[in-house]
């Protein structure tokens, strides 16, 4: 028998051959992100087991909710113990980074932080005394710093100071460096740069001899109960516990776009072993003609799937090995702070890749095999049986169970959208009845075929006379193999739907929110919470006549008591032309002794909070205040405690403003205007102007990159079901080869052929993109209805139309070969095979 | 008519001369035709014969350009069609010459009317409604029209493929073992259509057959051996055709 099945194989090898690709790819994509994420594991394990190299014992501040410091007596008590060869500590902070254009550089200001010897100086030395920095190496080639050149760093009071730039250095693995960049100092100026009076790490050395663990046992006992003390090594550990999980993450993103590119290759293969199986039926016959039991049958077409699954499984762990190391230079290329190390495959992404590639190929096979040993020994006796024509196909049962999974999907979103209100579970509950909807799809798609090709066919076959109306027939006349085909590109565009569908109506949706809470021309803001605009900028801006109107706003942090409990709120006030919407009560002249309160804080128009005042940095006597009207806090710039302007300058002596929003007068030049707020806001480094326009600029970005991301990955999935649609095409040709030398001899030419092959994979293309498209629209705007309370439905339908159509034109693609192939087909050669 | 005037009269159909078939090269040619000279009239039910390996098959290809020729010429009408590349080739099938094939002669796609009306619409032209009338009448398949080849027996189908052949009203209806996979009766149906369409609607016909029932239908049939047309026989009974075959099984040519 395995003999029969190896010439079997190699007979239809290229039958066989998209199938191969198909699996090759899926089981590449998982095996790339196993190389990916294990690389850069193997990266992160390096980079902190180096690091733990160097340093024998930590000491960290206690754990908790609120960031402290270790004084420096508990340094004092570690330098003191026994065994500790030398012990620094580590100082973390803030020191904002002014930027040639002479502004602070960045959304978030640059970390400042003291340089021990721990850190790595790429290049040049590392800083020595008052007037001397170092950057990491992203931000300095990011913002054009060169060492030996002088740099300008704001403290903690915004005061200018400058440095000259003696070295680069590189942030490791630190995320948060990484993210906001830093500036290093010695001690002491890391201290007076960012006024942290404490250290965020005591890292300590052990003298020669002294074990890690006899010394971190003696520097606890030393520092007492609260900090943490622990061994490099521990927290080595620790750290590649914590960054490891992030590279699972991204493994677990990853992997599910490969387990809907093995869906798909699922389908292909299938699809592919239902069609070989038909066309061999008189060699399964003769099989059981000469002795070949029922097992036998099923068993040779298994074996086959096997084989094929194990061949494919090992050139996709080949191809994983490339794309995972494509993907790393990518990353690369795009300075993304990863730790990369050489690729390999490890025995587990063997073990996985080869389990997955063969079960589902193999799983795939089972029910063809299942068919063909439904095959009777008399069928090898008929002539060859003509190209298969399905029956009507959709028996009572495959419309009953479809009704069903349809309806509970269907009920299941309805319940997800109207009773549960916005939120995950509502979101995850519309995924499940997606998925279940797509269930029922799958298994009412042949009898969907029918309907559906002659919607997607009407314009191809007006269009193209005789070899239209022929193809739209061709692509209705296996529903079954037409729904596997087709519904292998539905998933792909269902997601791509979805992604565009959520994007677009999230952009609509923050749009909106970013009118209300946005509703001028310019914001005059600060990069650092808790540092305010100077009140002259606002007062010099008062009574030009570019602007329309001015609104400041001005806030400080306090101690607020509310429903009995107390904690740290941030209280604002107002002056100017703004409009607060009250949700309830009245928000209309806040009358001294009253407060408007954001909606989620607990409290009721009527209500009261006691609020402690903050003068001179001496806690007042606590005000008690009446709610005059809640807010919604999203729908407004202004901090969730509303306080008249008056009462606030009574309550604290806030200086400046928090925020400054300017509109444009009317007839005015907007650039004109942005000059102005620019030129008085230029003496303050952090002060910075925004347009509502850059805002929504950048949240563009963000959406289109993400949109871009995930249309690439499900790029794979798409790719997959086209080779389906190439491959069904390919196997119905050769099926058909005779019918196309009649159509020939009756006076068809050879562009005709190809064209009536085109307009069915054209026909097919179709089909699949509109019943994804459909599913993709619903269920995008079902996510949409649990992601905001008053969403707006906003499809991006040029987009959708442009998958349509590049599905379309993608299964035209697809049929190019096939096409040539049956075009070059000649007539006697065709008619005369039996 | 006899078949010295047939052979020189300007009616006919379709005329082949000297045409040679080999496949293959050198050492692994086959010679299929070796010189062939024939001509078949219009208007007229020829039937070409022979043993198997004859020939017989090849010929017919050659004589309706769905294979190419070693070297002769084939005429049709007044075409010469050797040379003519794929796309006339085509347009010629397209125009002036119909088809009956042993098996699969329908698409299983289509109804029974539908493919009557294929080549028609392959070409872009409308059907002659009191022609196809007629056909449809003659071939007894009024109340088959709607139906599927899958619905219909094995001579309903062969009576669609020659309806077929006949509604598009070609020059010349090459057949090729219309009657090979067939019952007697069904096989005596078929061959009375064509034969009847040659009287009723002048068409011409070629048949390729191995049967001399079938080529008993026919108004001459004309013998092939070892790739020459060695002999020609008027007005055939199956006794003569008969007799015909088993001399030349045993003589050398």
């Amino acid at each position: 028998m395995l003999r029969t099945t190896l010439a079997g194989l190699r007979a239809h090898r290229l039958r066989l051959m998209l199938t191969a690709v198909a699996i090759t790819l899926g089981v590449g994509f998982i095996a790339g992100t196993f190389v990916l994420t294990d690389t850069i594991q193997a990266g992160i394990s390096r980079s902190f087991g180096a690091a733990a190299d160097s340093i024998d014992v930590v000491v960290l501040p206690p754990p908790g909710d609120k960031p402290v410091v270790l004084p420096d007596r508990t340094l004092a008590k570690v330098r003191e113990v026994d065994g500790v060869a030398s012990a620094d500590g580590l100082i973390r902070g803030t020191a904002a980074l002014v930027g040639r254009d002479g502004k602070t550089v960045g959304d978030h200001p640059t970390r400042g932080m003291s340089i021990d010897s721990r850190v790595s100086i790429t290049k040049g030395a590392a800083p020595r005394g008052p007037g001397e920095a170092v950057l990491d190496e992203n931000t300095a080639r990011l913002r054009g710093f060169a060492v030996g050149q002088a740099i300008t760093v704001l403290d903690q009071m915004d005061a200018p100071h400058r440095f000259r730039l003696t070295g680069l250095f590189d942030v490791g693995v630190d995320q948060e460096l990484a993210y906001f960049g830093a500036v290093g100092f010695d001690a002491a100026t890391a201290r007076a740069m960012t006024g942290v009076k404490g250290y965020a790490e005591i890292d300590v050395k052990a003298a020669p001899g002294v074990a890690a663990d006899r010394l971190r046992a003696a520097v606890a006992s030393a520092t007492g109960a609260g900090p943490e003390v622990l061994t490099g090594k521990a927290l080595a550990d620790r750290l590649i516990a914590a960054n490891g999980a992030s590279a699972e993450f991204i493994a677990l993103g990853l992997l599910l776009f490969g387990v809907v590119a093995m869906l798909v290759a699922a389908l292909v293969i299938y699809n592919t072993f239902a069609i070989l199986v038909a066309q061999r039926t008189r060699e399964m016959a003769l099989l059981r003609c000469v002795g070949a039991t029922r097992r036998q049958v099923f068993g040779s077409v298994l074996l086959e799937s096997a084989l094929v699954g194990v061949v494919c499984s090992a050139l996709g762990l080949a191809a994983g090995l490339g794309m995972g190391g494509a993907a790393l230079a990518v990353l690369e290329g795009m300075d993304v702070p990863l730790p990369t190390g050489t690729v390999a495959l490890a025995p587990r992404t063997i073990a996985v890749g080869l389990a997955v590639g063969v079960l589902v190929t193999v799983g795939a096979a089972v029910l063809p095999a299942r068919t063909a040993t439904r095959v009777p020994p008399v069928a090898a006796l008929r002539t060859q049986p003509e190209a298969a024509v399905d029956g009507p196909g959709a028996g009572t049962v495959r419309r009953v169970a479809a009704g069903l999974l349809l309806a509970a999907g269907a009920a299941i979103t309805a319940v997800a959208v109207t009773v549960l209100g916005p939120g995950e579970v509502a979101l995850f509950t519309v995924m499940g009845g997606g998925m279940v909807t797509f269930l029922g799809v799958l298994v009412i798609g042949p009898v969907l075929v029918r309907p559906l090709s002659a919607v997607a066919g009407w314009l191809p076959a007006r269009m193209s006379g005789v070899p239209g109306r022929l193809a739209v027939d061709n692509s209705r006349r296996n529903p079954r193999r037409s729904a596997t085909t087709t519904i292998a590109l539905t998933i792909g565009v269902t997601l791509m739907t979805m992604m565009a569908v959520l994007t677009g109506s999230i952009r609509a949706n923050y749009n909106h929110k970013l009118e209300e809470q946005f509703p001028v021309d310019f914001m005059l803001s600060t990069q650092r919470e808790g540092s305010h605009i100077p009140s002259g900028v606002g007062d010099g801006l008062r009574g030009r006549p570019e602007l329309a109107s001015l609104v400041r706003v001005r806030q400080a942090e306090t101690a607020v008591t509310l429903g009995g409990r107390e904690a740290r709120r941030t209280v604002g006030a107002y002056e100017g032309p703004l409009e607060v919407s009250a949700s309830s009560g009245s928000a209309r002249g806040l009358a001294p002794g009253s407060v408007l309160a954001a909606e989620g804080l607990g409290v009721r128009p009527g209500g009261t909070l006691t609020l402690t005042p903050d003068k001179g940095g001496e806690p007042g006597e606590p005000v008690t205040l009446r709610v005059a009207a809640t807010f919604d806090a999203n729908a407004t710039p202004l901090p969730p405690l509303v306080v008249p302007p008056t009462e606030f300058a009574r309550y604290f002596d806030v200086a400046g403003d928090a925020q400054i929003m300017v509109d444009v007068a009317p007839g005015a030049d907007p650039d004109r205007a942005r000059k102005l707020l620019e030129e008085a806001a230029r003496p303050y480094p952090t002060v910075r102007v925004a347009a509502s326009t850059d805002i929504r600029g950048q949240f563009d970005e963000a959406l289109d990159t993400q949109l871009m991301v995930v249309t690439g990955l499900l790029g794979l999935a798409i790719l997959i079901s086209l080779l389906g649609i190439a491959n069904t095409l390919s196997l119905s040709v050769h099926e058909r080869t005779r019918e196309s030398a009649l159509l020939r001899a009756l006076g068809l030419t050879r562009p005709q052929l190809r064209l009536m092959l085109s307009v069915e994979a054209l026909v097919l293309g179709l089909i699949g993109a509109l019943v994804g498209v459909a599913l993709g629209m619903v269920f995008g705007w079902a996510a949409i209805q649990t992601m905001f309370a008053d969403p707006i439905y906003a499809p991006p339908v040029g987009q959708v139309l442009t998958f349509v159509a590049l599905s379309g034109l993608a299964g035209v693609l697809a049929a190019v070969l096939p096409a040539r192939r049956a075009a070059r087909a000649q007539i006697t050669a065709a008619l005369s095979e039996t | 008519m006899s078949t010295t005037e047939a052979r020189t009269t300007a009616a006919a159909a379709v005329t082949a001369s000297g045409l040679t078939k080999v496949y293959g090269r050198s050492d692994a040619a086959v010679h299929a035709l070796r010189g062939v000279d024939v001509s078949f009239d219009a208007g007229a039910f020829t039937a070409i014969m022979g043993p198997s390996g004859s020939g017989k098959s090849t010929l017919m290809h050659c004589l309706a350009g769905l294979d190419t020729v070693s070297s002769g010429s084939v005429r049709i009408g007044g075409t010469e069609i050797t040379g003519l590349d794929d796309k006339r080739l085509t347009m010629l099938r397209r125009e002036r010459i119909g088809f009956v094939f042993q098996s699969f002669n329908l698409l299983p796609t289509l109804t029974a009317e539908q493919n009557i009306l294929l080549p028609l619409q392959i070409a872009g032209r409308q059907p002659d409604r009191t022609l196809l009338d007629r056909v449809v009448e003659t071939v007894g398949l009024r109340d088959r029209l709607g139906h599927r080849p899958a619905e219909l027996s094995g001579g309903q189908q062969q009576r669609v493929a020659v309806a077929r052949a006949l509604a598009a009203r070609p020059q010349v209806i090459f057949a090729d073992e219309p009657t090979g996979n067939l019952d007697s009766r069904s096989g005596a149906e078929v061959l009375s259509f064509l034969r009847t369409s040659v009287r009723e609607l002048g068409q011409t016909i070629v048949m390729v057959t191995h049967d001399p029932v079938a080529a008993s239908y026919a108004d001459r049939v004309v013998f092939l051996r070892d790739g020459l047309l060695v002999r020609e026989l008027a007005a055939p009974t199956p006794q003569t055709v008969l007799d015909t075959l088993v001399s030349l099984e045993g003589a050398p040519c």
